[in-house]
């Protein structure tokens, strides 16, 4: 699992992503971690095959004891099948998820974590001194779904929206952003059910301040390219299956 | 999943399905019982050796049923631990891989004891287990004690049948249903007992 610090400050963001060791049937996820002193929250923590490397790798910055917040932007099992192994290994944790997915999520076994439904119009997350922003995502591409702002770091984690299949070697930020879009349009098109829902979200994200913008699969988007894609997802029409 | 899992999951699974079988056979035997109640009645003194017989056949399919309806909650418990004991299992193996993975991370060392515990609750499950297979098969044998007892009395059945004069035969269908029945519970019963004796507490 490569990790990859993308901010360093009063607390830390890493970016967990292209795990060699990863069966090659199935898709390639982003996690992220962030860091304080005493507290470690996770971001989309994975699906179930990941759970060993990706606990692993976060030994490498927290012991498990002061991994004490889960966050699942929505109920993908790409996003959150490994709950039921956190729920064994954490003995003191939160998870932060969609309040319309409690009844759906809880069949991954949620019993000594706790679940704190996050209502339709968002909330924050506290984490000691750092406070991040839950930001309302939904229909994009989940009835019910968030993403983290943290206006300290200036990063948005932002689910699915962004997101790109790569290979195992690609890098983690876009080099070039007219290449990279090719990339991502048929995902976006096809799993973005609503132009009127992404229009709404666009809006909202235009008036946070965003150096990166951290997707859960493929490259994370930093300084101008944010601003770019998001002009390009404006420009977009979504949900072509129908 | 390995293969002692599966199997296991299949042994739960198995005595749910020929205890419901078993339930059917039983409620048959009632039916029978009923029936023969109608027959010796009407042979009156024809019949007098039968009439207690049949009393005695109801009281066992109605036990019979107890014990099976019992035995079906206790199934169900069973194959709640047994997919308590697949979860925990995997959680044991996946926290073991997670903390040959994390070697050399500054924090590996905290990975101790969520493998620790995990391996307790595992263990803790196949004790419970296997503690809880003992008591079913006790159960189960009740039931195979019925069963015999069944084919004794439609052998008695048979005998008083024979004196019936013309209700011979609708007696002696009566009894052959009963040994029938009684003999299809035992083997029932007896598939369940083989596939759960190898997890009996040794
Ligand atoms: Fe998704
Ligand atoms: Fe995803």
């Amino acid at each position: 699992m490569k990790m990859t610090k993308i901010y360093e400050g009063s607390h830390q963001w890493i970016m967990f992503g292209r795990d060699e060791g990863k069966p090659n049937n199935i898709i390639d996820t982003n996690q992220y971690v962030v860091r304080t002193a005493n507290r470690c929250l996770l971001l989309d923590p994975g699906g179930a095959e990941l759970f060993a490397p990706m606990m692993a790798a976060v030994l490498h910055h927290a012991p498990v004891d002061q991994i004490t917040d889960l966050f699942a932007s929505h109920q993908d099992p790409d996003v959150i099948s490994s709950l039921g192994l956190w729920d064994q290994a954490l003995t003191n944790a939160k998870l932060h998820a969609p309040a319309i997915w409690e009844g759906f999520l809880r069949h991954y076994s949620c019993e000594s974590i706790e679940y704190v439904p996050i209502p339709d119009n968002g909330g924050t997350i506290k984490l000691e001194s750092v406070e991040l922003q839950i930001i309302p995502a939904h229909y994009l591409h989940s009835p019910g779904n968030f993403h983290v702002y943290d206006p300290q770091a200036k990063i948005l984690m932002s689910g699915d929206v962004g997101a790109a299949i790569e290979g195992p070697d690609s890098p983690v930020f876009v080099d070039n952003f007219a290449a990279h879009v090719e990339k991502m349009r048929y995902w976006h098109q096809r799993w973005m059910p609503s132009n009127q829902a992404k229009r709404v979200w666009i809006e909202r994200v235009r008036n946070l301040d965003i150096d990166i913008l951290a997707p859960q699969h493929g490259r994370m988007f930093k300084g101008d390219d944010v601003k770019r894609f998001l002009d390009w997802f404006d420009a977009l029409q979504v949900g072509i299956a129908v | 999943m390995t293969n002692q899992t599966k199997s296991q999951f299949i042994a739960v699974a198995s005595i749910t399905s020929e205890l419901s079988a078993v339930m059917v056979v039983a409620k048959e035997i009632s039916l029978a019982a009923a029936n023969a109640k109608a027959i010796a009645f009407r042979a009156g003194d024809k019949a007098k050796g039968f009439q207690p017989i049949t009393d005695f056949i109801n009281e066992l399919a109605k036990e019979t049923i107890e014990l099976v309806t019992n035995i079906n909650i206790y199934a169900l418990v069973l194959y709640r631990l047994t997919v308590d004991e697949f979860q925990k299992t995997a959680a044991y193996n996946k926290f073991e891989l997670a903390a040959k993975m994390a070697e050399g991370a500054v924090y590996a060392k905290s990975m101790q004891e969520p493998v620790d515990h995990a391996r307790l609750s595992m263990q803790d499950c196949q004790r419970q287990f296997k503690r809880d297979v003992s008591q079913l098969l006790g159960q189960l044998e009740a039931v195979m004690h019925h069963a015999r007892a069944a084919r004794v009395i439609a052998a008695n059945s048979r005998i008083e049948a024979s004196q019936a004069g013309e209700y011979l035969q609708s007696l002696q269908a009566v009894a052959e249903s009963v040994d029938k029945a009684a003999h299809t519970i035992h083997d029932n019963v007896q598939r369940c007992r083989i596939a759960l004796s190898i997890y009996r507490n040794s």
